[in-house]
């Protein structure tokens, strides 16, 4: 109880904990209850969890697991609330930019004893052990899957503009949307001014710096530097010069997707799990997956991003809990469970299996294996990542997007905050 | 002694409830404003003084809300209680199918707020609503575009969804005061010669009047605090242009963890909700003393 802060927030986890001491004992001999919290909630998703359960459940018999479900665009201020309440889960869903909060603050348990003797840890790729080993070098996550971006394009509106090949670079991408936006009511990019919109600013900055890097030795964040504010620049100037629908300023994830599957942009950059959406909505021959355009160093810069599993330090069931991440996890139920997920594997060869052997696919591990195509993690380890890129990010680029603030300004800012968090974060590595 | 105890000992159970159930949170919260409090930071927690309040006079983003909760709350609560008015006027006096007409009228008021705000943000598309062409033609825009995206108007459309969602509150509690006027009152002016305006001024506006106060102070406390069609709508976008006090608060609690800084800003809005209340019972209590 020590460890939930505003002591008052405690209240209600005690009088809850009354409640249920008040209530008779359910059964006799109460079995094994762990507790697993899902955050990226979707109806499909959540049976597909249950089923991966179940089996867990009937291996084990006499456990039972009681699945939590959060709707994402609440679930950052839930899980918080919760966990300073001192409710916390043995399982949670942790997406990457959760990550640095939860390990930061040490509630979450390291996985490295367990992979230790696990025998599928060998066969994990690279990536995702880094993805794990993101805070501290030491593995609080085990990555389910990852999500790179790439280029989504619509064939039917590049036919109808006389455009033969989607673009491999930024002067192309540029004359693609210029030729797109030529068509009535069309636009060439479908831009996300809102919320999740800091992965195009990170591409296409990165790429015409040529570099990917975010901090320099001394910790200053790199987003000052004219390349970077070049990159900012070029965005700023496709939306002002209307290659991007008026109100995309405002556009989330569900807007990008709808803005593109109607046709009324060409392009959309996103994650394989939009390939659901979009695939339900368009015949397969009328949009195709490309990689993100190269800028003028010719290195692209696709974002990284990744969701897995973790235990909290609190479980007393630690080694259940484990048991339990192995068969969510383990390359049977990984797959699985990406089938429904949409995610890229986090196995080596996983790529030959039926699910990714999918044409529509094939953007993605054509991409993978670009060298100039440098897959790219967020700086989401950084102390106060979360706010940055939902709040501060989202309320400067439209500043910017409406002309209200220079490029420059906004690149001034978000250096401003990045490089105080990466300092802060260094400060407290040297503590420890 | 005992004697003149024993009625406050009778009332010391509610009176304890009430406090323990409304004036303890508010006090605590009130506390979190003069104290560092980050959910999930383990070093948080002291004594920061006044610092949330230089911070917050400082902070541009909090006087940008700030005005456009002012004008948020003024334009919404104005045009609910004007358009209100008018309907409870036309529905006070008997025309066929007057039942039905009032049940349309009443029935903004029962669709959920997310559902209204979802409704009206593509009224407001022009790839899927109406409502730009409509204001392209009448020559209001120059093409039809999104209202929501441009940073000079967008707080209009979430207005427009508040008024549309709340004019049927202002009309019902109007047309039940309105009813309990006694009808002779107005055949008997009208003998005298008083005409339609000289009625409703003389008759209709001071029986209103105790209502009006009442709904019109529930309802600017209420609106301040209500974000529900901006969120929805814009999610205080453009650029910060749609963001009001209440919306800034959830901001920076929940995607800051900043419970401190948040609970500053409440306390700020707490008082000037207050100031105006008290403005409205002055100035209720001052009408009553005249007549």
């Amino acid at each position: 109880m020590a460890k939930c802060l505003p002591r008052l927030a405690c209240l209600p986890f005690a009088v809850c904990l009354l409640f249920t001491a008040c209530l008779p004992p359910a059964a006799a001999n109460a079995d094994t209850t762990l507790k697993l919290v899902e955050v990226l909630t979707s109806p499909e998703r959540t049976d597909t969890l249950k089923g991966l359960v179940g089996d867990f459940e009937k291996q084990n018999p006499g456990v039972h697991v009681e699945i939590t479900s959060l709707a994402w665009s609440s679930a950052f201020e839930k899980f918080a609330t919760m966990a300073s309440a001192g409710d916390t889960p043995d399982v949670v869903e942790l997406p990457d930019r959760w990550l640095s909060l939860y390990a930061g603050n040490g509630m979450l348990q390291s996985l490295e004893p367990y992979l230790a003797h696990w025998s599928e840890t060998s066969r994990l790729t690279e990536r995702a052990l880094q993805a794990a080993r993101a805070v501290d070098a030491t593995a609080y996550v085990l990555p389910y899957g990852l999500y790179l971006r790439a280029m989504f394009y619509n064939k039917a509106l590049f036919r109808q503009a006389g455009i033969a090949a989607p673009p491999a670079t930024m002067v192309e991408f540029l004359k693609v949307a210029q030729k797109i936006s030529a068509l009535p009511g069309k636009s060439g990019y479908c831009l996300r001014g809102g919320p999740g919109g800091l992965n195009a600013w990170i591409m296409f900055g990165a790429a015409m710096a040529g570099n990917n890097a975010f901090f320099k030795s001394d910790g200053s964040s790199t987003f000052a530097d004219a390349d970077w504010i070049k990159g900012t620049a070029w965005l700023v100037n496709l939306y002002q010069d209307r290659l991007a629908p008026q109100d995309s300023v405002n556009w989330g994830f569900n807007e990008v997707v709808a803005g593109f599957y109607s046709g009324t942009c060409a392009m959309v950059d996103q994650d394989p799990d939009a390939l659901i959406a979009i695939a339900q909505r368009m015949k397969a021959e009328d949009f195709g997956v490309t990689s993100i355009p190269k800028g003028p160093a010719g290195k692209a810069y696709p974002t990284l991003g990744y969701a897995g599993w973790s235990i909290f330090k609190s479980s007393t069931h630690k080694d259940l809990a484990w048991k339990l991440i192995q068969v969510l996890d383990d390359p049977r139920g990984n797959l699985r469970w990406n089938e429904r997920v949409g995610a890229l594997p986090i196995y080596q060869g996983a790529e030959k299996a039926p699910l990714y052997s999918d044409s529509r696919f094939k953007g993605w591990f054509a991409e993978l294996a670009d060298n100039d195509e440098v897959p790219t993690f967020m700086p989401t380890d950084l102390p106060g990542f979360a706010y940055f890129a939902d709040s501060l990010v989202v309320r400067t680029s439209q500043q910017a997007l409406l002309g209200q603030i220079s490029p420059e300004e906004m690149n001034r800012q978000w250096a401003g905050y990045l490089t105080k968090a990466r300092n802060k974060q260094l400060e407290r590595a040297r503590h420890e | 002694m005992s004697e003149r105890a024993e009625p406050y000992l009778y009332t010391l159970p509610a009176v304890l409830l009430i406090a323990a159930l409304l004036l303890a949170p508010l006090l605590i919260g009130l506390s979190y404003a003069f104290r560092d409090i980050t959910l999930l930071d383990p070093g948080s927690g002291g004594f920061v003084g006044l610092e949330h309040f230089r911070e917050l006079y400082a902070d541009p983003s909090f006087w940008n809300a700030l005005r456009n909760t002012v004008t948020w709350t003024a334009a919404s609560v104005a045009l609910q209680f004007g358009l209100g008015l008018v309907l409870a006027l036309l529905l006070s006096r008997p025309f066929r199918a007057r039942g039905l007409v009032q049940l349309l009228v009443f029935l903004p008021w029962a669709v959920p707020s997310f559902l209204s705000a979802l409704n009206w943000a593509w009224l407001f598309n022009p790839v899927v609503g109406p409502l730009p062409h409509w204001f392209a033609s009448v020559g209001l825009m120059s093409a039809p575009e999104n209202l929501l995206a441009d940073p000079k108007h967008a707080l209009w459309g979430p207005i427009a969804a508040n008024v549309w969602w709340g004019i049927p509150f202002f009309a019902i509690t109007l047309l039940a005061a309105l009813q309990s006027i006694p009808r002779d009152l107005y055949e008997a002016a009208a003998i005298d010669g008083a005409g339609p305006w000289r009625r409703f001024r003389s008759i209709t506006l001071p029986y209103l009047a105790p209502t009006m106060a009442i709904t019109i102070l529930l309802r600017t406390v209420w609106i301040a605090n209500f974000a529900d069609l901006i969120v929805v709508m814009t999610k205080g976008g453009p650029a910060d242009s749609t963001q009001i006090l209440s919306s800034y608060i959830f901001t920076q609690a929940f995607q800051r963890l900043d419970f401190g800084y948040a609970s500053a800003i409440a306390a700020v809005l707490l008082m000037l909700l207050l100031a105006y209340a008290a403005l409205l019972v002055l100035l209720r209590h001052f009408l009553n003393t005249r007549n």
